[in-house]
């Protein structure tokens, strides 16, 4: 009998077979070299839209996608099209370095992509940037703070395949200037002793040594300095240890995504209900305030953005955000929106230049370099000669009643 | 000192539920030699069902008193039997029809149902955490400066009273002797009457079970859940087993306590958190060269 059952079962598995690699049929079959075809230009968006990165990722696509729609909606010259091209860099719910690379490619092999907004995540940036790099594909991130992606011998690793170009631009400030805030900020509030907390991550250890150097500056007293490790649940061991310390704030390098909000949960189950918590602006989406539920109350964080609500120049931009999408501005929604606009104004400028026929990479990312005093609802924005903002602004955040609320735009004492 | 008397209440809290993941590991083991990888996964899904039943209930937070008892008893027992059923239904259709297949070949199904457990729960609850209501008040004892919350004496009574309950199940009723035979000789075992099939259908309804009950423990000691929180979970019980002697009911609750405790207590080390898996796969390691019967395992005669 059993010998009558096999080629059925071979049957039902040749189906299956079959129908997987339907799905996965529409890889890029488009050779880099291939040139753009018809009147569309494409802007690649690389961000994370799924799980514990969404309630950030979401609103920040979207101020991207309003910026293309608005562009489209006015028409470009030349009769080009405009059109987003948006990919979700999140595996399992959390921002994936590998699946941001393979985003990257697709656009790459895409000779129709002209230009790229994202990632959310520095860590995410370190494994594009080589790729961007390569091609001459020009990418502007809304929020990847980590120094390295700029600065110092890590940096010009990143763009060993063209030591001499730059592809990569970012609007928000960088975390040298986000962790002295914080520390700033940490004094301000009276904090004296600190216990530092991080996820090991290009952004999570990178700001965390930063407030570290800062806050002892400062002449804050750092207890000591931890490393959470990846998809850790329990962490009532290491704060039990942290508890035994006294610290008055506990300082957290990382993303919600990695624990944010479960750490300051559990701190409670730690007899560390009374101490304060610190972040980065890894820490600033809804799903922190989700995650921690009613124990995010009494957490402060920085961002390394304006509050958009409070800047005058961002007003018009607020009021588009919200008829367009029918929700609240996210914390780095104009951050996305000021980048694609300058991608935008890059893009119409290669196509006058070229007398209305379709540019090249190459021109976009001319333009886009040459960006100065770009006015935009962040204020004017320019770059400097390592792609990064030469107006960035921080401001500071608390948690009240599970509400964001916010506390001061941040001028730096350097 | 009082740190360390600290840590071993945080480590043996902890412990409990690797022990709890542990027992399930090591009776289906014991019964087919199987390491059945989608277990950590079926923990987590207790975690999701206790979370349905409790939506169901319309529980939110701090119950007190009779509704508190019945509501937590609904919970944790309608989590286990649908945990237990779908322990059963895995066997059924991943393992039985390999039953006679070349070992590697249920252990690679093994894995695929893990992955497919994952990702049903990540299409049914999403990929983000997600909130467990605190159902009962916890008050702390403060014994000579050591704390002990109400829901790590759960956790740690949960764990004791499921292993005495699993031993006395397996040491004194027909069916346990059924589940002993089996494990002994399968063969024999059919000749002298037992079915066979519906013992080992048997043992894996209560592993995973216990699969359901620690994940309803874990999410009122966590108050939240993963999808993906099965993974590490089960690796450091799949741990736990090996320690304690795969096979073995006692050694895996001995195994699942000593993970805990040492995971908890390299927090006594500066960088402690960080190096704490390294830890606990390490010991994993030098029991497997070691002492591969384990702690409390006898080595088994070889087989024919």
């Amino acid at each position: 009998m059993k010998s009558s059952a096999l080629p059925i079962r071979l049957l039902a598995v040749l189906c299956l077979s079959a129908l997987l690699s339907a799905c996965g049929g529409n890889g890029s079959s488009n050779g880099s070299n291939s040139a753009p075809s018809g009147d569309t230009i494409k802007i690649g968006i690389d961000l994370p839209v799924s799980g514990a990165d969404a309630s950030i990722g979401i609103p920040t696509q979207n101020g991207t996608v309003l910026a293309i729609e608005q562009a489209e909606g006015k028409g470009l010259p030349g009769g080009f099209h405009l059109k987003a091209d948006a990919l979700d860099d999140a595996v399992q719910g959390v921002h994936s370095p590998q699946q941001g690379a393979s985003n990257t490619k697709t656009f790459i092999s895409d000779a129709n992509v002209l230009a790229m907004v994202g990632p959310f995540n520095s860590n995410v940036a370190r494994a594009e940037i080589p790729l961007t790099n390569e091609a001459g594909l020009v990418q502007i991130s809304p929020s990847n703070t980590a120094d390295n992606l700029t600065k110092g011998p890590d940096a010009a690793s990143l763009r060993r395949s063209n030591p001499d170009t730059n592809t990569y631009f970012r609007v928000c400030a960088i975390d040298s200037r986000q962790g002295l805030a914080a520390a700033q900020s940490a004094r301000k509030l009276g904090f004296q002793k600190t216990y530092i907390l991080d996820d090991n991550e290009t952004y999570g250890l990178g700001l965390a040594n930063v407030f570290e150097t800062d806050f002892k500056q400062l002449g804050g007293t750092v207890l000591g300095h931890d490393h959470i490790t990846k998809n850790q649940q329990d962490f009532k061991a290491l704060l039990t240890k942290i508890a035994a310390n006294h610290p008055d704030v506990v300082f957290f390098g990382g993303t919600s995504s990695n624990g944010g909000g479960e750490i300051r949960k559990q701190m409670f189950d730690a007899g560390l209900s009374k101490v304060a918590y610190l972040g980065g602006d890894g820490i600033s989406d809804q799903q922190f305030i989700k995650d921690a539920g009613v124990t995010a109350d009494g957490s402060y964080y920085t961002l390394a953005a304006p509050n958009t609500q409070k800047l005058p120049s961002a007003q018009q931009f607020v009021k588009d955000y919200q008829k367009r999408w029918n929700s609240q501005v996210g914390p780095y929604s104009a951050s996305a929106y000021a980048g694609t606009q300058i991608i935008i104004a890059a893009i119409v400028k290669a196509i006058k230049d070229n007398h209305n026929k379709m540019p090249t990479r190459a021109q976009v990312l001319k333009n886009v370099a040459a960006t100065k005093n770009f006015d935009s609802p962040l204020g004017p924005i320019g770059f400097d000669k390592d792609g990064d903002s030469t107006s960035p602004v921080i401001s500071f955040w608390t948690v009240k009643n599970g509400q964001q609320a916010f506390v001061d735009q941040v001028k730096l004492k350097l | 000192m009082h740190n360390v008397l600290q840590q071993l209440v945080n480590g043996l809290s902890l412990g409990g539920i690797y022990a709890l993941i542990a027992l399930g590991y090591t009776m289906v083991y014991g019964i087919i030699e199987l390491i059945n990888f989608a277990h950590g996964d079926v923990y987590t899904l207790g975690t999701f069902f206790s979370l349905a039943i409790l939506g169901l209930l319309g529980v939110s937070n701090q119950l007190h008193g009779t509704p508190l008892v019945i509501d937590v008893a609904i919970t944790v027992i309608g989590a286990m039997i649908l945990c237990g059923l779908v322990g059963v239904v895995i066997e059924r259709f991943a393992y039985r029809p390999l039953r006679n297949a070349p070992r590697l070949a249920p252990l690679i199904t093994a894995i695929g149902v893990s992955f497919i457990l994952e990702n049903v729960m990540q299409l049914w609850r999403g990929p983000s955490p997600v909130p467990f209501p605190q159902v009962f008040p916890n008050p702390a004892w403060v014994v000579g400066g050591i704390e002990i919350q109400a829901k790590q004496m759960m956790v740690i009574l949960f764990a004791i009273v499921m292993m005495v309950a699993l031993q006395l199940f397996i040491y004194n009723t027909k069916l346990g002797k059924a589940m002993r035979a089996t494990a002994q000789d399968r063969d024999a075992a059919q000749l002298m009457g037992i079915n066979v099939n519906a013992t080992i259908a048997l043992t894996f309804l209560i592993g995973s079970a216990l699969a359901g009950a620690a994940g309803f423990v874990s999410g009122v000691y966590y108050q939240s859940t993963w999808f993906f929180n099965g993974f590490n979970a089960g690796l450091k019980a799949f741990t736990a087993a090996v320690l304690g002697g795969i096979g073995n009911l006692a050694g895996a609750m001995l195994g699942g306590f000593l993970i805990g405790l040492i995971e908890a207590l390299a927090n006594l080390f500066p960088n402690g958190n960080q190096w704490s898996n390294v830890v606990v796969f390490s010991v994993l390691v030098l029991v497997l060269i070691f002492r591969p019967s384990g702690l409390l395992g006898e080595s088994l005669p070889e087989k024919v």
